[in-house]
Parts: structure tokens; sequence; C-alpha cells
């Protein structure tokens, strides 16, 4: 007697779920799929949430722009966000139902590069074009490079290469580094000891913690007891912020020339004027004084009251070389995009670059730059104190090494 | 009529994928995945009386030890899987050696605080295990030696359900046999049970190893289907959802936390197209469960069928 | 090693301690007189340094948010106790864990709901927010701040427990409820008084500690687990073991990661799984 209910219970609920979750299935393949739709599956809650709200915003200034130049082949662009929670299973699972359940052939805007690998990995399974625009991780263009994702921003390693470059040709002998732990923190922290070694400086030590770290107290007293004299940051959103103000807080920014591989501008509204003269990498910075960019910024403010990040940029010109590559390829079929995007060039707000096809990696300039005060701007903004030009700062083919 | 019943269950969950699109398919693979991790708890909360904060660690080593498999020597699923639940067997056996030293909330801070340990070894040993980033790339193989593969979605369905039938009808007969006995005697009274001449805690060790294999397979199966393995598969987090599916669905039933598993995923999947604040309404239910219906969903009906 | 990182170490570990310390010394007394185990205890941490958020963000003023939050956590806590954890004191201890977990799921949910999920900033009292210069070293003021709080806590809480009337019947029941039940207590409200206390802790921790970490929701999540390090090592039911405890742990957080940061952690997990193990009891814990 007992049996039968039980297992019956089982296999109705089972069953039934199943059926009932089955039916908007099968009305949504009827309807027609019309839009050009682009998922994005990046952070939208927690500590990295700021990298999301950047994505969101270079998105819905491009879904304008795109709009109001009728769409892409004649079909209206259609973004689909879901919070990835700074976890890579969780990425995965988003951007899985963004394709099975959403039906989008394109990704964009995923946030931490250990989400970026995980997703990318399944691609060539899915059939799906992935579009990075934060991505960091010199591997997603070398070991574990796969022909459905390409990188139109700047990697960790070209980050590195230009603070290096920079570095190289200052007197400062001892550095010290300091990554969140996970792909991007470490893989730019170690490209940067090799290139610091080649140019015959010292890594006096580096250390690694976790993201999510909310106390700096003890980095910060090894970073002192190390007697280096500039310490090389490659820490992940909000901890940047938290460790520049404990940095202060404890006299480090005093004692250590601090360089970070992305000096963005939620680092230097949250932690204020004690950032002044801190100088580091940009894969963006918004005060390039280009007709085309100020043009480009002052049409973001207009939208959205902020000035632009690093990765409102990055994010609003990934989108709209992928449309560019879409339009040219004559419909919204994987296989043509990929072949459009190979060996193209594209010139948006900041420049010119060229995607490369041995690896998926764009070709553009590195910046240094360094937090200052501006009154036109009620934060510090990014002052540009060098450029590199691409060729100088790309790693060859499929690699994290430079000629 | 008692015999077919289970089959029948079997045969209607073997004919779904006819019925249901792509993504809901790979959401029922999901709900019997994590159907034997809940049912592996069952085995020690439900049946042996022994509450694990940790369980989730096995999981997380079986999902650590197939992917590890995949990857370096892509062999047959079969093999990986087995390498997965033994890898979760071997570190569950000096584990649960020391813990049931202790009983009761002693047990549970130590089966957390192992778990614990374990997490922060798959955190920190980024050479083998990814560490934060984990282990991605993991390949969905062949079914047997030159066999067909199971990288299609119906393909990988199947593997799963008949892992899933495998281990249902072993921990029925595990539950059903003198052991299974033993354990039960021994979550009523353990004192007593002994004074009748046998060791009560050689059994729970057992029983732990046991149950850490069955999970350790769950995790096996996850991580090709979802071509990865993480820390996070450790975390405590992921133990204390296991904890609601086994309660919500009805300790000491082997199908309650399996019904457990499927409304808790379920939920999560239906509630969080409308809100993400699904986890709201799952603790509620919990809460509800702990207070009102201790003896979860299967345990309920049961005691009104009875009457 | 130079003398002023020394000094400046101590200090960071003494301050991680005293954080450490208001969080884990409710879990402890309410483990000792409850006899539960407050899965959710990491939530009310939370819920102090939100509450404080706002009344902050309200009122402009710091000291009003530090005076006003712990009460309000621990009315919350209260409320909770006696709505729900009350009516299953009859069963086996696990169900009260198992409850705890769940509102600890709940309370989480509300707080984004009620906040968001992007982690809020508190500022520290302006003369707090500087640096103090001590011993060759730059300290952060708000860190000395966190450590005299704790001690004054800590040594507020033993003065109650041994002096005061109240006290006295706290520790009664502790040892023997139904004794205490019979001699006239009720023994119902010193439970849910306990609780609200063990809560208004935890809440006036997460208050103090959200100028230096702000408030963000995976506080609870990460707080409670180093509670449970320290009160398993401490011994549960014991302020003087939670004082301690937090010493140790503090300590092993703040020197490990100094030395040993790859496996700091690590050794914290094996130190309490030995610990429970060969006296799960902890260091000052009762034999049960």
């Amino acid at each position: 007697m007992r049996l039968t209910r039980r297992d019956f219970t089982k296999a109705a609920l089972v069953g039934g779920a199943g059926l009932s979750l089955g039916f908007p299935a099968f009305l949504r393949r009827a309807a027609a799929a019309d839009p050009i739709r682009i998922g994005v599956p990046t952070v939208l809650s927690g500590g990295n949430a700021q990298y999301g709200l950047q994505a969101k915003r270079a998105c819905e200034l491009f879904a304008k722009d795109i709009k109001a130049k009728g769409g892409i082949l004649g079909r209206p662009v259609e973004f689909i966000f879901e919070d990835t929670a700074s976890d890579p299973a969780t990425a995965v699972r988003k951007a899985q139902k963004l394709v099975e359940k959403d039906g989008v052939k394109f990704l964009t805007g995923i946030v931490l590069s250990s989400e970026a690998l995980a997703v990318s990995a399944k691609c060539p399974e899915w059939k799906v074009l992935f579009m990075s625009s934060f991505t960091g991780v010199g591997a997603l263009t070398a070991a574990k490079f796969n022909r459905y994702s390409f990188r139109p921003n700047t990697s960790g390693p070209m980050g590195a290469r230009t603070v290096s470059l920079y570095l190289g040709e200052s007197p400062m002998k001892r550095v010290y580094g300091l990554g969140s732990d996970y792909a991007w923190g470490r893989d730019s922290v170690g490209s940067f000891g090799r290139q610091m070694t080649a140019a015959k400086k010292e890594m006096v030590g580096q250390d690694f913690p976790p993201v999510g770290t909310k106390d700096f107290a003890s980095y910060i007293a090894k970073v002192k007891q190390s007697k280096a004299e500039g310490c090389f940051l490659v820490l992940v959103g909000q901890d940047a912020s938290i460790f520049f103000k404990q940095a202060a807080q404890f006299g480090l920014n005093r004692e250590v020339k601090l360089v970070t591989e992305i000096l963005e501008l939620e680092n230097l509204k949250a932690a204020g004027d004690v950032m002044t003269g801190v100088t580091g990498g940009s894969r963006y910075p918004f005060t390039l004084d280009t007709p085309k960019n100020r043009d480009w910024v002052k049409r973001f403010f207009e939208m959205h009251n902020v000035w632009p990040d690093m990765f409102d940029g990055e994010t609003y010109q990934a989108c709209e070389w992928l449309t560019q590559a879409i339009a040219a390829a004559g419909a919204d079929d994987v296989e043509k995009v990929i072949a459009a995007l190979e060996d193209s060039t594209y010139e948006g707000p900041e420049g010119k670059r060229t995607m490369r096809k041995c690896d998926h990696q764009a070709v553009k300039a590195g910046w240094v730059v360094e937090a200052v005060k501006d009154p036109k701007y009620p934060h510090l903004v990014p002052k540009i104190l060098a450029t590199y030009p691409g060729e100088r700062v790309t790693p060859k083919c499929l690699t994290e090494e430079f000629a | 009529m008692r015999r077919s019943l289970p089959l029948a269950a079997v045969a209607l969950l073997a004919a779904l994928p006819w019925l249901l699109a792509r993504h809901q398919l790979s959401i029922l693979t999901e709900l019997l995945v994590f159907g034997i991790f809940a049912m592996s708890l069952d085995l020690l909360m439900g049946y042996t009386g022994m509450v694990s904060f940790g369980h989730a660690a096995y999981f997380g080593l079986g999902a650590y030890g197939s992917a590890l498999c995949l990857i370096q020597w892509a062999p047959p699923l079969p093999l990986a899987l087995a390498a997965g639940a033994l890898l979760a067997a071997a570190v569950a056996a000096p584990v649960g050696y020391l813990c049931t030293r202790s009983s009761g909330i002693y047990f549970g801070m130590l089966t957390l605080a192992f778990a614990q340990l374990l997490y922060t070894v798959a955190f920190k040993w980024r050479d083998v295990t990814g560490g934060s980033d984990g282990l991605t790339g993991v390949p969905k193989t062949a079914f047997w030696p030159g066999g067909p593969s199971t990288a299609g979605p119906y393909a990988y369905y199947f593997l799963v359900l008949v892992v899933f039938a495998a281990a249902f009808a072993a921990c029925r007969g595990l539950v059903g046999s003198p052991f299974g006995r033993a354990l039960q005697a021994i979550r009523e009274n353990e004192r007593k049970f002994a004074t009748l001449g046998q060791d009560p805690r050689r059994l729970k060790v057992i029983v732990f190893a046991v149950a850490a294999f069955v999970a350790g397979l769950a995790g096996a199966l996850s991580a090709p289907f979802r071509g990865f393995a993480s820390p996070e598969l450790m975390f405590w987090v992921l133990s204390g959802q296991a904890l609601m599916m086994v309660i919500i669905g009805g300790l000491g039933t082997l199908v309650g936390p399996v019904l457990g598993a499927a409304i808790f995923l379920l939920l999560q999947e239906v509630v969080s197209s409308y809100t993400e604040h699904w986890m709201l309404l799952n603790g509620a239910i919990f809460v509800v469960m702990v207070i009102f219906f201790p003896g979860g969903l299967v345990g309920t009906l049961r005691r009104w069928s009875a009457r | 090693m130079s003398p002023a990182i020394v000094v400046e170490q101590l200090l960071n570990a003494v301050a991680l301690s005293a954080l450490l310390f208001l969080v884990s010394v409710g879990l402890s007394l309410v483990f000792g007189i409850l006899r539960v185990v407050n899965f959710a205890h990491g939530m009310f941490y939370m819920l102090g340094a939100y509450f404080g958020f706002t009344l902050a963000a309200r009122s402009g003023s710091f000291w009003l948010a530090l005076v006003l939050a712990p009460p309000l956590v621990g009315l919350v806590g209260a409320a909770l106790e006696s709505s729900t954890l009350r009516f299953i004191y009859d069963r086996p201890p696990i169900y009260q864990v198992l409850l705890t977990f769940g509102l600890s799921l709940m309370l989480e949910e509300c707080v984004r709901i009620g906040w968001g999920a992007t982690a809020l900033s508190v500022d520290a009292p302006a003369w707090l927010r500087g640096s103090v210069a001590l011993g060759g070293t730059v300290f952060p003021a708000y860190r000395l701040f966190l450590i005299a709080v704790g001690g004054l806590v800590g040594a507020g809480l033993w003065l109650f427990l041994k002096t005061t009337r109240a006290g006295l019947v706290i520790r009664a029941v502790a040892q023997n409820a139904e004794m205490a039940d019979c001699l006239g207590t009720d023994v119902r409200r010193v439970r849910t008084a306990v609780f609200g206390l063990a809560c208004a802790l935890a809440g006036l921790g997460g208050v103090v500690a959200a100028p230096m970490l702000s408030a963000y929701l995976g506080m609870g999540i990460s707080v409670i687990v180093d509670a449970f390090v320290v009160v398993v090592i401490g011994g549960l039911g014991s302020i003087g073991g939670s004082m301690v405890g937090s010493l140790i742990v503090g300590a092993a957080q703040t020197w490990g990661g100094f030395f040993f940061s790859e496996v700091a952690m690590a050794i914290m997990y094996a130190v309490m799984a030995a610990i429970l193990v060969f006296r799960p009891w902890g260091l000052f814990g009762e034999e049960e």
C-alpha cells in the first residue's frame, strides 16, 4: 500500500514538473526568433557587482545606439542578463540556460577570468561565440584557446607588460606582487614577475589574498617588511578599493609606490583622495583626448550620469565589434561571424584594433595612468602618463611571452 | 505489483527526454544527480542517525576524482565515475574513523571541520585542483571502451538514469539487509545496541564510507555534465542544501530525499525566473517542515496513508 | 623582523580577536544556556552591520547606530526565538540546528531584499578615521577602538553574569533548567532573553565591523565558520573560553597569514578537528 503511494508521488512529481516546464518551451519555439540575442552572464551581486553594472551600462548605451541605426541586418539586438554571483559553476549554468533556453548564440560581459575559462571551455560544445570584455587571464588566448572565444580587450599579461615597460624605465629595483587568488591575479603577477626579472629588477615577494578578502592588514605588514620600493597590485573589484583604503590607514602608500594593473574609477571613487599619485595600467582611460572618444564619453554621461569606467568602454567596444562582424558576415551564423572577426579591424572610441586570427587576441595600445585631482570631475581621474603601441604590448601568438 | 511500481517510475523517467526541451532535460539530469547525493546523506542521517554538516566534501571529491581522471586519461566514463566514488570513500574512511569518536552535535561539528579543511586544500592546491578557478574542460567520454559517446544530452541523461536506478536499488537493498537493520538499531538507541555485543562504531565508520562513496558517485557524475569541478562543491553551503533536501523530502525514506532534491531544484529553477529571492521561499518551506512536518513530505504522506 | 612590524601584527591580531569575540561569545552563550548551536548567528552579525548602515546614514551619527542597532538586532532575535525555536526544544537537538540553518537562509535573503546585493560602506566617526603613530609604525585608530570595545564587552558580560541577579538566574538555568523552573524561574523567558542578548552581541560585532569591512552579504557566512572554530577551541558555554579562543584564532589568522599565507586556513581547521577529536568540549567547556 505505502509503496504504491510513495512511488506514484515520486513519478507524478517528476513527470508533472517536467511537463509543466515543457509547455512554455513549446510556445516559445512557435514565436518568431527575430532579434539577435546576446547573452550577458555577468556579476550582478556581491563584491564584484560594480563590474556587472558596467557591463549593463555599456550594453544599454549600445542597444540605444544600435536601435537608432535600425539594428543589425534589419533585426533588433536584444541583451539578456543573468547573475553569476562571481561563481564559475553558476556562470556555466547560467550560460547554459542562456544558450539552451533563450537561444543566444553570442555571449559577452563575463566578469571573472575563472568564470570566463569555464564558460569558454563549453563554447565549442554549444557552438556559441564568446566575445570577452573583462577577461584578463592569458590562457584564454594561449593554453586554453579555442576558436569560439575572442578577446578584443587588454589581457592581464598585456597590462603587466605595459606596467613593466613603464617601471623598466624607472630607477626602482625591488618590487612586490599582490594578486587576487584566482586565474587573473595569479597569471598577471606571474607575468609581471617574469618581465621584471628580464628587466633586471627583483621581485622580493608575492602574495595572493583570496577573492573577497576584507582585511589586508597582514598582507600590508608583509609588504612593509619586505622593504620593497614598489608594489604591483592585481586585485579585483572591491578588494582593490578596500586595499587602497587600508594601505592608507597603515601608511603603506607613503613607504611604497603602489602600482596597479588596472586603475579603475570605482577604486578612485570608493577610496577617495588617498589614491592621489597611485599609478597603474588602464584598459580604457576615459580621459583619452580624441574627438571620437570625447563624443562617446559625453553620450555615456548623458545616459548614465556617471563617467565611464574601464569596462564600460571595453564592453561597449566589444559589442560594437561583434555586431560589426555579424553585419559583415551577413547572418548571425556563428561560423560565419568567426570568419568575419578573424583578422578584422575595428575603430572604436579608444582607437584602432586588429583581431589576430592565430589566437583571437586583439592587438591594441596600452596606457599607463596616474590618479590626479581635476576640478572638472567629482572624483580623481586617470591622467595618461604614457602610451605604448599594440605591437609592443601584445604577446606572441598563443603565448603569454613577449618578444 | 510492488516490484513493478519502481520499474514504472524508472520507465517514466526514461520516456521523459522525448517530452522535454533541451533545457528541461539538463534540469532533470541535475535533479537525478542531486537525488543520488541526497539519498547518500539519508543513509547517514535517516537510517543511522548521524547528522553530517560536511557531506558536500565527498560530493566534491567525487567531482575532482572523475574530472582529474577524465582530463588526464579520458577513460570510458564508468571508470571515471568509479575513480571519483572511490576517492571519496578513501578519504571518508579515516575521516569517519576520527569523527565517530564523538557523537551528536560534536560529530556534526567535526564533519564540518574536516569538510572545511578539504575545501581549503582544494582551494589552495592550485597545481592539482586548479585552485579557486577549478578544473575546466572535463570531457564526456564513451560508455565503454570503443562504445558510443556520452556526449549528447540524451546519452548523458541515460547514463545518469542508469546510475541513479542502480544506486537507488543498492541503497534499498542495504537498508533492508541485516546491516541496514543494525544501523537503524544504532539510531534508535546506540547504548543498547552496544550491549548486544557488536561495536556500533565499526558499523558507523562503514556507513560513513558507503555514504561518501554514493555521494562521490553523484559528484563524479556532475563533473563531466558541467564540464567543470570547483572547490565550491565542497563548501558547507552545499552540505546545508543537502540537509534541506533530506528534511524536506523525508528523513529515513530514501525516496524522500530524492523528492526533496527535486523540489529544491525545481523551486530554484521555477521561482528564480520570477524573482531572484527564491531562497526566501525555500528557507520558509524548510523552516515550516522542521517545525510542523519533521517527517518531511514522504514521512507525512506515509503517516496519513497509514491512518 | 623589525619591532615596528611586530607591534603592528600584535595589534592586528588583537583587533581581529576582539571582533571574533563579539560574535562567538553569543554563540557560546546560546549553546551553554539553550543547548542550541545557532547556525543563524552569523546573520545577526550581518543584520547589525546593515542596521548600523541605515541608522548611521539616516542620522549622520555612527554613535547612534552603535547604541541603537544591537538592541534592535536583539529584538529580532528574541522574536524569532519565541516564535519558532521555542516550540521544538523538546525535540532531538538536530532539529534546532536545522531550524536555525533555515532561519539563516531566510535572514540572508531578507537582507538582500532590504538592502540590495552590493556592499555598503559605513563611515567611522571622524576622529577615528585617522591613524595613530605607534612604536615606529602607523596604525589605524579604528582598530584600536575595536580592541577597546571587545575588552569592555567581555568585562561587562563577565561582571553581569557573576554579580547581578539576572546573571545568577541565567547561570542557574544553564546548570539545571528543570530545577530552576521548579524554583519559580520563568525558564522560557530566560531562554528568549539570552537568545536576544546573544543576537544583540553579534549585532554589536556587526556594527563595529562595518566601518572596517563594510556591510556585505557574505558577512554572515564567512564569520560563522570562524565563530565555530573559536567556540570549539574555547569551549561551548564559556565566556572566558570564547575570549581565549578568539585570541588564539585571531593570532593564528594574523601570524599564519604573515608566515604561511598559503596554508594558514588549513592549519586552523586542522587544529579545530584535533581539539574536537581529543577534547570535544573545548579547552574551557564542561565535559558532557
